[in-house]
């Protein structure tokens, strides 16, 4: 909570916030919210411009864009959360077994999560979409096969420095529940970096999802998705323009939201990297690895 | 330095080895038998199973997961990925050309991203609070947020339509070259700006700029040291960013009809040819992995400090 | 100091660029192109006109057809001598025998003659298996040389479609005898030298092919000196590039995809830079369905026609099409020879459709929202070609349609060639296609019936398969015009009653081209255009 406050002193950082939560919350809520069924078709209302029933018009098909813009925020945004969720999860348990048991099982992880590590975010996508065929299962699955590694090496380096911690040692000696110590002081000494990891990430896969929709390689029709509505509009994107732009700010907004919190959280989690630190190397090393991190989304 | 450039290269070898390994297997997961579509291609009128199984034989499917790895390995490395399924041609023959017009975007991108983020953050690191800092700060994270698509129809529209200045698709002129190349570094010259800016900022903080300002350098000639030292960082982020780049230019490929990998890839993909998605895969990962040592190499070689850190 | 002269010159430019915006709306918004050079037509495709043998099947048809030529045309008066200026054809109708043109030449200079003929017709012979579908293929016995410019071919049994099958695209055509390598084509040719119009001058992989003017055609050099075959992504890249004049030509594709939408085409016109010029309808566009698969609810009867009764092809016609196609109710609309067979209508009735369901055992009574049957729930794969916005949102638009009444239709977009080979795989329920064109329909669309590149898939599952094809094998070889018809209604009812073919709408080629164009017309196939009779104002 302290976390939160310290956040909420950051006027932008509260404002995107709540961009974020609200965008969050009107997905979950997207059957109260929408003023229509959002895969109705109507052929009768095939691109009619705003109304009062229809906000934002229709589209192609006749369908409500507002109602179909709120349904967007499902695949677009709350899956990727969840893609992330699951690839935090699985790399959280793989990184304590490597970080706990250490020696070979250690080795072998790190290698595989070496080799995930190399391969380029988009390259590791499209292979699987390629293989499995498109659609938007695949590319979570994806995005959590590229994302585990960063989690688990994380995970692993507090895990080994806490194990060594003599409060640790002690409980071990005593022979209880070490394991239990460990856990919270784990998860809380990991959750900095994993925040970091996680919303710096998440701006730049939520582009992705809809970098690959909109190349008709996502999300299926008729779901709603921001991406796929551009896709849609891009065969009459300049006999009508306006169908590019709902979609297309919805994207900015949220993801210059997520962004900008991933920044302020950066700020407030890792006063390393906020104050102006003397060890200039080592801080160059953490800022390049944090590179790789925002690159391999 | 021998010696972490030896090392740094020694654990490149199983490195390499693995990812093959991985795109090997990548190919399994395909739903298509390839004894089917073997036959296919030579217009087997009738497909019986007792066919499909000589084919199989044929095709040496039989033989062990490793040995046929061996093989497909070394004919890789060959540059023999096979045939495309729909073309017929050989996969190289398609990838290799491909390649070559990616790379040339990628890298007058890359150019462009390199002068531009050097600049901005230099003079934002300089004014830093100031307006111009956090203009350009706040521009330039707007930028990063629009998904690229959305920034070329803008532009493309504006500048190929309206403006008629340049061509709005295709490989043709040095005029072709210069939208897709904006949108690119557009997107990337935001994130590593910011890199250099802060850099920047740490440098101007150390201890020897003090030292030299106590001592009465002039502002100048110590604006000079810390970006040479800046431009450390610099090397090592471009380094990295070429094979990113090379990796990410799918979307503006696809708009610009770049006739590049990201096209071919994507139309692959939608045609399901197969052998050109996986001979894709393992020639980006081998071009990732590479890079990434050698501006690994090339950052310890002007920082030494780094080299422990193998 | 620095950091000022760089905003001030960073102001200057962004000002520059935002003068040269207003003076650019005062200006045009591109035209057809300058006036002054050479004009020539560059058009727009989709896809990579790819490899030009014209005895194998992946190349474009489109440039095929200006580059090579067959030995007769079909044309809407009949066949017509193209390479061959006579013909005669033996009382039992199995010997043909062909007087070639004396004045033909291949691009590099060979002589066009019956040697070249027999060249060509043997190497395509060499490699049957892939032309199956053309039943000509499997009763070709022999092709002798009678002299230096008469060809005899003999067949093993009557084929009344003979000279149709010798005027198509492929693969009966002729490439220089030069060209072959090692004495065949099915492995690849050295070179394209065909004997049409155009000569390919260069072809540059998923860029370009650009072709010239056969100044030496026999039929007289075309106006037309020069036509670039441009790749460009389907949709609004294509109608960007008309609009600036880097492509001034576009067309329906092989594939039957046209790459603008319709009220862009007509702002285009509007602008008095282009015309469009759209062809009678030349075939139909239609969602074929797998019969072959029992697990599949499609290789059911009653879910095709339920499908069929679902379809609202008048509003399809309407608003997807602005008119410009027009309704179809059967596989071949009645203009097509043979075709009139009196087909029952089916109409557009969502709750017959419904009724047809739940006769057929589909129900959902516990209420659910999709129909099941033996735990099977009623949810059936459509797919569509990536490339054609129009498919997508017809495929939508029914997807929407018999979501109401209780089925699941999953749509995936696919390139037309991954298409094309789960259509020869049967892996799919239910796929789009076309007819293949007036020269074609019905006999080669019939005859493809029976082939496995094409719609044995289709129709191998249905209950009456084996006397359709009994049928099909009969009609080809009958000599007689009146068995001809009644075999043709018998064929046709089977297909119609059986719903395995569901028309949509009636396709025509729609060219969009310089306003001073002249000459614009069509083949008898939506695949080729004569470019040679094309001229610029």
């Amino acid at each position: 909570m302290k976390l939160l406050e310290k956040l909420m002193k950051d006027r932008l950082a509260a404002a995107s916030l709540a961009v974020v939560a609200a965008t969050l919350l009107i997905g979950l809520c997207a059957p109260l919210v929408a003023p229509h069924p959002p895969n109705e078709a109507n052929m009768e209302l095939r691109f009619a411009g705003a109304s009062w029933t229809y906000w934002l018009g229709n589209d192609h098909l006749g369908r409500c864009i507002l109602s179909r813009l709120i349904y967007g925020i499902r695949p677009s945004v709350l899956w990727v959360l969840a893609a992330l969720g699951a690839a935090a999860c699985f790399g959280a348990a793989l990184g304590f077994i490597a970080g706990y048991f250490r020696g070979r099982i250690d080795a072998v992880l790190m290698r595989i999560c070496d080799v995930m590590l190399s391969f380029p975010g988009y390259v590791m996508t499209l292979a699987i979409v390629g293989m499995l065929g498109a659609g938007l299962t695949n590319i979570l699955l994806a995005f959590v096969v590229m994302k585990w590694a960063w989690f688990a090496r994380v995970i692993r380096t507090t895990v080994m420095q806490y194990a060594d911690a003599d409060y640790v040692k002690f409980a071990k000696v005593l022979g209880i529940g070490h394991l239990g110590i460990m856990k919270r002081h784990i998860a809380l000494a990991a959750l900095p970096e994993i925040s970091v990891i996680a919303s710096s990430s998440f701006g730049s896969m939520i582009l992705q999802i809809s970098g690959l929709s909109f190349l008709g390689l996502g999300i299926e029709a008729p779901h709603a998705e921001w991406g796929m509505m551009m896709n849609e509009a891009r065969s009459v994107m300049f006999t009508r323009p306006e169908l590019m732009l709902a979609p297309g700010l919805a994207i900015i907004v949220v993801v210059s939201a997520v962004n900008f919190l991933s920044d302020a959280l950066q700020k407030v989690l890792d006063p390393k990297l906020a104050v102006s630190g003397k060890r200039a190397s080592v801080r160059i090393g953490g800022m390049l690895r944090g590179l790789r991190k925002k690159e391999a989304a | 330095m021998a010696l972490y450039t030896l090392k740094r290269v020694g654990a490149l070898t199983p490195l390499l080895v693995v990812i093959s390994f991985l795109t090997f297997v990548l190919n399994g997961l395909s739903p298509m038998d390839p004894a089917e579509v073997v036959l296919h291609a030579q217009g087997v009128p009738t497909i019986t199973d007792e066919l499909i199984a000589a084919t199989r034989a044929e095709l040496g499917m039989d033989r062990p997961l490793l040995i046929r790895y061996g093989d497909w390995l070394l004919a890789s490395l060959q540059l023999d990925f096979g045939d495309s399924f729909i073309t017929g041609k050989p996969v190289w023959s398609l990838l290799g050309p491909a390649l070559l017009n990616t790379m040339k975007l990628t890298l007058v991108s890359s150019l462009f991203i390199v002068v531009l983020s050097i600049a901005l953050g230099v003079v934002c690191a300089l004014k830093e609070g100031k307006w111009l800092d956090l203009s350009v700060r706040g521009v330039s994270f707007l930028l990063t947020s629009m998904p690229a698509y959305w920034l070329a129809a803008l532009m493309v529209w504006y500048f190929a339509v309206k403006l008629d200045l340049l061509p709005t698709s295709g490989m043709d002129t040095a005029g072709s070259y210069v939208l897709p190349v904006a949108v690119i570094v557009i997107g990337y010259a935001g994130i590593y700006f910011r890199v250099i800016r802060s850099s920047m900022l740490s440098n101007l903080n150390e201890d020897y700029v003090l030292y030299g300002r106590a001592c009465g350098m002039s502002e100048r000639k110590l604006t000079l040291y810390v970006l040479r030292n800046s431009l450390q960082v610099a090397v090592s982020v471009f380094g990295l960013a070429i094979p990113i780049i090379l990796g990410s230019t799918v979307v503006v490929e696809n708009i610009f009809a770049w006739p590049g990998l990201g096209t071919l890839t994507v139309n692959s993909i939608l045609g399901r040819d197969f052998p050109v998605i996986q001979a894709y895969v393992l020639v980006l990962a081998v071009a990732f992995v590479l890079f990434n040592t050698v501006s690994d190499v090339m950052n310890a070689a002007m920082n030494p400090r780094l080299r422990k850190e193998l | 100091m620095r950091t000022k002269k760089a905003v001030i010159l960073l102001a200057s430019i962004l000002t520059i660029v935002i003068l040269a915006g207003c003076n650019g709306d005062k200006v045009n918004n591109g035209g057809a192109g300058t006036e002054a050079e050479v004009r020539e037509l560059v058009y727009a495709t989709a896809k990579d006109i790819n490899d030009m043998n014209p005895h194998l099947y992946p190349g474009s048809m489109a440039a095929q057809g200006i580059l090579y030529e067959s030995l007769v045309e079909n044309t809407p008066e009949g066949i017509k001598p193209l390479l061959a200026e006579s013909w005669e054809i033996s009382e039992d109708g199995k010997t043909y025998t062909f007087h070639l043109r004396k004045d033909v030449k291949f691009h590099d200079g060979e002589p066009f003659n019956a040697e070249a003929v027999k060249l060509n017709i043997d190497a395509v012979q060499r490699n049957a298996s892939k032309h199956a579908w053309i039943k000509l293929s499997t009763k070709l016995a022999e092709v002798s040389v009678v002299d230096e410019f008469t060809v005899k071919l003999t067949l093993t049994e009557t084929y009344y479609p003979t000279l149709l099958e010798l005027s198509m695209t492929r693969p009966y055509v002729f490439i220089s005898p030069k060209d072959f390598q090692n004495g065949e084509t099915k492995d690849g040719v050295t070179a394209y030298h065909g004997t049409g119009p155009y000569i390919l001058e260069e072809h540059v992989t998923e860029q370009f092919a650009t072709f010239v003017a056969n100044e030496a055609y026999w039929g007289g050099a075309p106006t037309v000196k020069k036509i670039t075959a441009k790749v460009l992504p389907a949709g609004e890249t294509t109608l960007l590039a008309l609009q600036k004049g880097e492509v001034n030509f576009v067309f329906t594709d092989d594939r039957g995809t046209d790459s603008i939408d319709v009220d862009a085409m007509q702002r285009l016109a509007e602008t008095g830079d282009y015309q469009i010029v759209r062809s009678e309808p030349m075939n139909t566009k239609m969602i074929v369905a797998n019969s072959s698969q029992a697990s599949s609810p499609v290789s059911e009867k009653a879910v095709r026609e339920a499908i069929w009764q679902s379809i609202d092809r008048e509003t399809i016609s309407r608003t997807i099409f602005s008119g410009t196609e027009t309704p179809a109710e059967t596989l071949f609309s009645s203009n097509v020879n043979y075709a009139d067979a009196g087909l029952q209508k089916r109409e557009y009735n969502p709750e017959v459709a419904a009724k047809l369901l739940e006769e057929a055992g589909w129900t959902n009574a516990d209420g659910t929202e999709i129909r099941s049957k033996d735990g099977r729930q009623l949810a059936i794969k459509l797919y569509y070609d990536v490339n054609s916005s129009s498919q997508k949102t017809q495929a939508e638009l029914l997807q929407s349609e018999t979501l109401k009444i209780g089925m699941k239709l999953e749509l995936v977009g696919e390139e037309s060639s991954a298409i094309a080979n789960r259509r020869s795989i049967g892996d799919y329920d239910l796929l789009f296609n076309q007819t293949w064109g007036l020269a074609y329909d019905p006999q080669s669309t019939i005859t493809a019936f029976t082939s496995e590149t094409a719609y044995l898939h289709t129709t191998s599952g249905l209950p009456q398969a084996q006397e359709l094809y009994g049928k099909i094998e009969e009609v080809m070889v009958s000599t007689d015009e009146e068995t001809r018809k009644g075999l043709y209604k018998n064929i046709l009812t089977i297909a119609h009653e059986e719903a395995v073919f569901i028309p949509l709408t009636n396709g025509s080629v729609t060219v969009v081209a310089p306003a001073d164009l002249q000459g614009i017309s069509f083949k008898q196939t939506q695949f080729e255009l004569p470019f040679e009779r094309m001229s610029f104002e």
